[in-house]
């Protein structure tokens, strides 16, 4: 009984993203590893002492800029990045972009770290956590509160769809783990996949509805905004921008995980995906463009003064990047189309931190800087989504490659770390079971 | 004829959008945008002209409130640049460099018809009182996301800083003075009477007055309270622009009502969100089976198990 099954020469010189293969062959603990590792723990240090200590002492908030980094950075701008399972997920599963398919894992894993981290500094940065409790009872919610709608919204949506969304993954790790698993796993599956168009359907609303309304949280804030931000287009601006940024984020991340631990790329999702970030930069960039000339805020943006400086840095940085993706599709070049999505991916997170830090101004002489605690912390927990990031690639199914990698990794434990059982994918099952398909080869 | 599932579902949508769709749209007379008003308004009526800067209302509200002297300048001195953790009333001095006209200011809670704070809050920590309309913080639903402090026009809630134990400070116009039958701490201390406490309606009455009886005093004739963001229950009257004193020029409409009307419409009786999810659901439910079907396919072809 062979246990590999015989792979065709067209089979290896085939590209296309059709299995998620774990990252296998490379170190889990590197230096980078530990040195993130580092960071994350001298954040939680660093968090201890806030709890006892206060905000005030650990960073630079104030009365005028009541709320810092962990707020504008750490949640409104990487909880835009981590909307790919909302962007994504909407392009594959509603409109069908059936390529995209092969992207849902990164997406799925990436939008939970982001949310998870997020959610846990939005914890942090609460004066008075013990009162979240309120959250379980709806009657005493503000319903017409925006930032009661992120909080609600947001922490149910990490909790329950999103995170169930990422289970299969580790179930399947579970079904190659150990042959005796296998009858409990399916069962669960099955149990999952019943319910799934509910999950799924609720893991697409409610981002729609949270993300939304972090911008409807700076409408309240009133002229206190600059001009050029304040709109009342703000919740419909904030939703597209997290939907590029998290294309960007998504599909980036996933290049440079190619080109880190050398896996193929195959071009025919690629182009889905750049065309797709191209078209939502250009349509958010007219709707931006356009609302400012209606509002009659565009003369401010020629005003000497920093307001303009940052918006001409976030369109062009944005408008730049969609001009390399388009041009990337055209000459089929990865490069352009990898230093278009960092470009409009920071363009995004440079009109994400606008309304509530770089363009709000409370008062003429309100200053903010964060402290050094404050970005210690604020690193640490995106270290902490880093960290999680690369235990679940190199542990789970997560990355797209071609097919050919997943022998070539049922290969090399086989024959080079014969010695280790637990590492699942290779060994199938503990009585040495067969895989379905092989048996039935042969 | 029995209905299939198919038929159940288009005709559930064919009533439902609709509705959901005008429920949406036409909800402008639903208290989204008309926020009750209390039953028995209070407030304050500061006349800046009237006042001499003594500050014995910042002590007055120290001794009313129970809150420690604020020394933090100097280590010697109760001497507070704003308000902040500890002080709820503050008297300020406008005093131009070119030796025009100068104003004193008195600034605490406005304590709105429709306030930004408790549209703002998230879980009615801060709330507005239905009989007198005080704005007030409750300790037990305060969560200390400091959204209050972004969203007050006229920055009045605080944030203490330091501690384990952060609380809101606001004025809260006494209630607990109120409730013994008494006045907030400010007003019965005040010796010109620059600032005083009554029912809204009777300070409105006597600011208007004392606009007819001195004619040219105030400026543009005006009462910032009246209309100003909706209404609020402290009311000003002042020589110099309100804008110099603090006082941004707002509108006519409250903050919430200008700012949050799609976000209210497209949230009532959450009529919009349980439309797009039941479509969401139909959509997923179809393209689930196309792609589970696509998986088994491909399992057969390459013999590995289906990934979703």
């Amino acid at each position: 009984m062979s246990v590999a099954r015989d792979i065709s020469v067209g089979e290896l010189s085939d590209n296309r993203w059709r299995r998620a293969v774990p990252v296998y062959g490379f170190p889990l603990v590197n230096k980078f590893f530990l040195g993130l590792s580092g960071l994350v723990l001298v954040a939680f240090v660093l968090t201890g002492y806030r709890e006892l200590a206060g905000l005030g002492p650990v960073s630079g908030m104030n009365d005028a800029y009541g709320w810092g980094i962990w707020k504008t950075f750490n949640v409104m701008v990487l909880t835009a990045l981590g909307s790919g399972a909302f962007a994504i997920g909407i392009a594959a599963w509603v409109f069908r972009r059936k390529r995209l398919h092969s992207l849902m894992r990164m997406a799925l894993l990436t939008s939970f770290l982001a949310y998870a981290c997020g959610l846990l500094l939005l914890g942090i940065d609460a004066g008075r956590p013990w009162n979240f409790y309120w959250m379980v009872f709806p009657w005493k919610w503000n319903m017409h509160s925006p930032l009661a709608e992120v909080a609600i919204c947001m922490s149910i949506y990490a909790m329950l769809p999103l995170a169930i969304e990422n289970v299969p993954v580790v179930l399947e790790r579970l079904w190659y783990f150990d042959s005796r698993l296998r009858p409990s796993v399916a069962k669960i599956e099955r149990g999952l996949h019943y319910f799934f168009p509910w999950i799924i359907a609720a893991a697409y609303l409610l981002p729609g509805m949270h993300q939304s309304s972090l911008g409807a949280l700076m409408l309240l804030a009133g002229e206190r905004v600059h001009p050029l931000w304040q709109t009342p287009w703000l919740p419909v601006l904030y939703l597209g921008a997290a939907c590029f940024m998290s294309f960007g984020c998504v599909v980036g991340t996933t290049m440079l995980c190619c080109l880190v631990w050398k896996r193929g790329m195959d071009w025919d999702v690629l182009e889905e995906a750049g065309r797709i970030t191209a078209w939502l930069i250009f349509g958010w960039l007219g709707l931006r463009l356009v609302d400012i000339v209606f509002r009659g805020a565009a003369f401010t943006a020629f005003h000497f003064d920093r307001f303009a400086l940052v918006f001409w840095l976030e369109v062009v940085l944005t408008a730049l990047g969609g001009w390399l993706l388009l041009q990337s599709l055209k000459t089929k070049d990865a490069r352009p189309m990898f230093l278009g999505y960092i470009l409009s991916s920071l363009g995004g997170m440079i009109y994400r931190f606008s309304p509530t830090t770089l363009a709000f101004r409370p008062n003429p002489q309100a200053l903010y800087f964060p402290a050094t605690v404050e970005i210690l912390v604020s690193l640490g927990f995106i270290s902490l989504g880093v960290v999680a990031f690369l235990v679940a690639v190199k542990r789970l199914a997560i990355l797209p490659a071609p097919l050919y990698e997943w022998h070539n990794m049922a290969n090399y434990f086989r024959y080079r770390r014969p010695y280790i059982r637990w590492t699942g994918y290779f060994k199938y099952g503990y009585f040495g079971e067969d895989e379905p398909g092989a048996a039935a080869s042969d | 004829m029995p209905i299939t599932r198919r038929q159940l579902f288009t005709s559930a949508a064919k009533v439902g959008v609709p509705a959901a769709v005008a429920m949406t749209a036409g909800t402008e007379v639903v208290n989204a945008e008309t926020v009750p008003l209390p039953n028995a308004p209070v407030g304050l009526l500061y006349d800046a002209t009237m006042c001499i800067g003594c500050k014995a209302c910042v002590s007055a509200c120290a001794q009313a409130n129970d809150t420690p002297p604020d020394t933090r300048g100097d280590s010697l001195h109760q001497a507070p640049s704003d308000l902040n953790d500890v002080t709820r009333n503050i008297i300020k001095l406008y005093k131009p460099a070119d030796g025009s006209a100068f104003s004193f200011v008195k600034r605490q809670c406005m304590h709105c018809l429709d306030p930004a704070c408790a549209a703002g809050c998230p879980f009615q920590a801060l709330h507005k009182d239905p009989q007198s309309g005080v704005v007030s913080w409750t300790a037990e639903k305060c969560i200390g996301c400091r959204y209050c402090t972004i969203t007050c026009p006229y920055q009045i809630p605080r944030f203490q800083w330091a501690g384990f134990n952060p609380r809101v400070t606001k004025c809260e116009l006494c209630s607990h003075r109120l409730e013994a039958g008494l006045k907030p701490g400010c007003t019965s201390v005040c010796p010109t009477g620059a600032v005083i406490f009554g029912p809204r309606s009777v300070l409105l009455l006597e600011a208007k007055n004392r606009i007819r009886n001195h004619p040219g005093r105030y400026y543009q004739n005006r009462v910032y309270g009246e209309k100003d963001n909706g209404g609020t229950q402290a009311l000003y009257l002042s020589g110099v622009p309100f804008e110099k004193l603090g006082l941004p020029e707002l509108g006519p409409e409250s903050v919430p009502a200008r700012t949050l009307r799609w976000q209210r419409r497209f949230y009532q009786y959450f009529a919009l969100p349980a439309v797009l999810y039941a479509g969401l659901v139909q959509v997923i439910r179809k393209n689930l089976s196309a792609h589970e079907h696509e998986a088994l396919e491909r399992e057969k072809e390459t013999g590995l198990r289906a990934q979703l």
